[in-house]
């Protein structure tokens, strides 16, 4: 059965949360999932899955396939255009009030997360915050399972490294009292 | 039954983290962990980096999208008239999903929401974790957390030099700091004229918790408090949140595991939103007088503390 495009909708804000971590810009992240939907929308009739519970997670994962070969195709576009333009970005978000402790964590994750390399990102979002399996990530990024293991793996020690690197620059614990 | 001497290998415990296993076999990677607390260790920052990129920015999950994105789902003109031959998903059909779908968005939040998507891995969870608990030859209704409790009192009561995250010279700021990381305001009983000393706290991440509850709200965060005393025994208070469930265990409960001659004994109990579990080497009745006073103690704090500062209601006394 193909796809309906209705369907897609209420994927929407988790692709976006998906396209924003990725590309660290939000800007640049309602571009690339833009792209994704358009091209989704021309392509729909490529979509198969059998109507039932299993039906939305093969069109997720459809959607997240036609994402990410898109951020791959930009990664070599930009490679060609000019040197390393991807992880320039530095963009801030504004804090909503949250305990301090909190907020410095998340902003060393995000920031540990944006200075990844692309391929350690790709499958740690896909892994760890999409909760695909190994067979589907695999599928999404195209490349064996063996891959998927090697590459998380080292994306898993790059992450705590990084993070064990920003510790001591973060905030120093609070007395209260 | 379970073989102790084959070691796992990495890729066996990134896919334990994963929630890749298959029940039996995740079972048996979580009975060698708690024999091998430096394998743990790893599993469980593993496990805790995981807790946190998924939670990395839920908040934007409820950003309305633009239109502009929605209206790019939207065919254009012409080929919508191409796509007109293409045989069609019946409107109905589309329609009912839609509406599955919006319900489990007002239920559940997060993931655009499905109802259907929690409900299958709800499902999914309980049974897997019963079979887990079956296969390693447990009980399943004892709940996940404890377990999890013992594991964490197995990796961090022997440490010399880091038992703590922070100390008890900062008990103030632990408390509050892990209070709110629960959601829920913590008490930490005073136990130095019964032998006991605080050594400090940490957080720790929740793990996949289908048997307690299987609350979706329920926080990531759990809290670990160490107790010593002068003989340098020591135990650990477990602390989680969103674990109200109906047939909560009014009464102590007592988990008991042995381990390469090593007995670690939990007991556990639920205190309205607030599940714990006491686990310690010591035989049951001194576990069991311990627990008694500490769950006395944390509902003498929480009595007074609900008298003189409730903590969501501004109220005007002053802290000296």
């Amino acid at each position: 059965m193909p796809l309906v495009l209705d369907e897609a909708l209420p994927l929407l804000p988790r692709l976006r949360r998906h396209a924003r971590l990725l590309c660290g810009d939000h800007a640049r992240a309602d571009d690339l999932l833009q792209d994704t939907l358009e091209r989704a929308a021309r392509k729909g009739a490529l979509f198969h899955a059998d109507p039932g519970p299993t039906r939305q997670d093969a069109l997720r994962n459809w959607l997240l396939t036609l994402m990410h070969r898109l951020y791959l195709n930009q990664r070599r576009d930009a490679r060609e255009a000019l040197h390393d333009s991807l992880d320039e970005d530095d963009t801030s978000q504004p804090l909503i009030e949250e305990p301090q402790q909190r907020v410095a964590l998340r902003l060393d994750l995000e920031r540990a997360l944006a200075a990844l390399p692309p391929a350690a990102r790709e499958i740690l979002l896909l892994v760890c915050v999409e909760e695909l399996s190994y067979q589907d990530a695999a599928h999404v990024l195209d490349v064996p399972v063996g891959t998927v293991m090697s590459r998380l793996s080292r994306a898993r020690e790059r992450l705590r490294l990084s993070m064990d690197g920003a510790a001591p620059g973060r905030a120093p614990l609070r007395v209260v009292k | 039954m379970t073989p102790d001497d084959i070691d796992f290998d990495e890729s066996t415990l990134h896919a334990y983290v994963d929630g890749q296993l298959p029940p039996e076999r995740a079972a048996r990677v979580a009975d060698w962990l708690l024999r091998h607390p430096r394998a743990a260790q790893q599993v469980l920052g593993w496990r805790e980096q995981r807790e946190s990129l998924k939670a990395l920015h839920r908040e934007w999950l409820d950003e309305p999208v633009p239109p502009s994105l929605t209206a790019a789902l939207r065919p254009a003109p012409n080929e919508a008239a191409q796509a007109a031959n293409a045989p069609r998903f019946p409107r109905a059909w589309a329609a009912a999903t839609l509406l599955a779908v919006g319900l489990g968005a007002g239920a559940a939040g997060g993931w655009g929401g499905h109802a259907w998507w929690y409900a299958k891995q709800e499902t999914a969870m309980t049974a897997a974790a019963e079979a887990a608990a079956r296969a390693a030859g447990r009980d399943p209704s004892i709940p996940e957390y404890v377990r999890d409790a013992a594991i964490a009192h197995a990796v961090y009561q022997p440490e010399k030099r880091h038992p703590v995250e922070v100390g008890a010279d900062q008990s103030d700021h632990l408390i509050q700091w892990l209070s709110k990381r629960l959601g829920h305001p913590l008490y930490v009983p005073v136990l130095r004229d019964y032998g006991w000393k605080l050594v400090g706290g940490r957080l720790l991440p929740a793990g996949d918790d289908a048997t307690v509850g299987a609350t979706v709200g329920a926080a990531l965060a759990r809290a670990q408090f160490m107790y010593e005393n002068e003989a340098g025994e020591r135990f650990t208070l477990y602390v989680s949140t969103g674990a109200s469930s109906p047939e909560a265990p009014v009464a102590f409960r007592l988990m008991r595991r042995v381990e390469a001659g090593q007995t670690t004994r939990s007991l556990y109990w639920i205190d309205g939103r607030l599940a714990y579990a006491l686990s310690g080497g010591f035989d049951e009745q001194r576990l069991r007088v311990l627990a008694d006073l500490v769950h006395a103690r944390i509902g003498m704090i929480a009595r007074a503390s609900s008298s003189a500062t409730p903590s969501p209601t501004p109220s005007p006394a002053p802290s000296p």
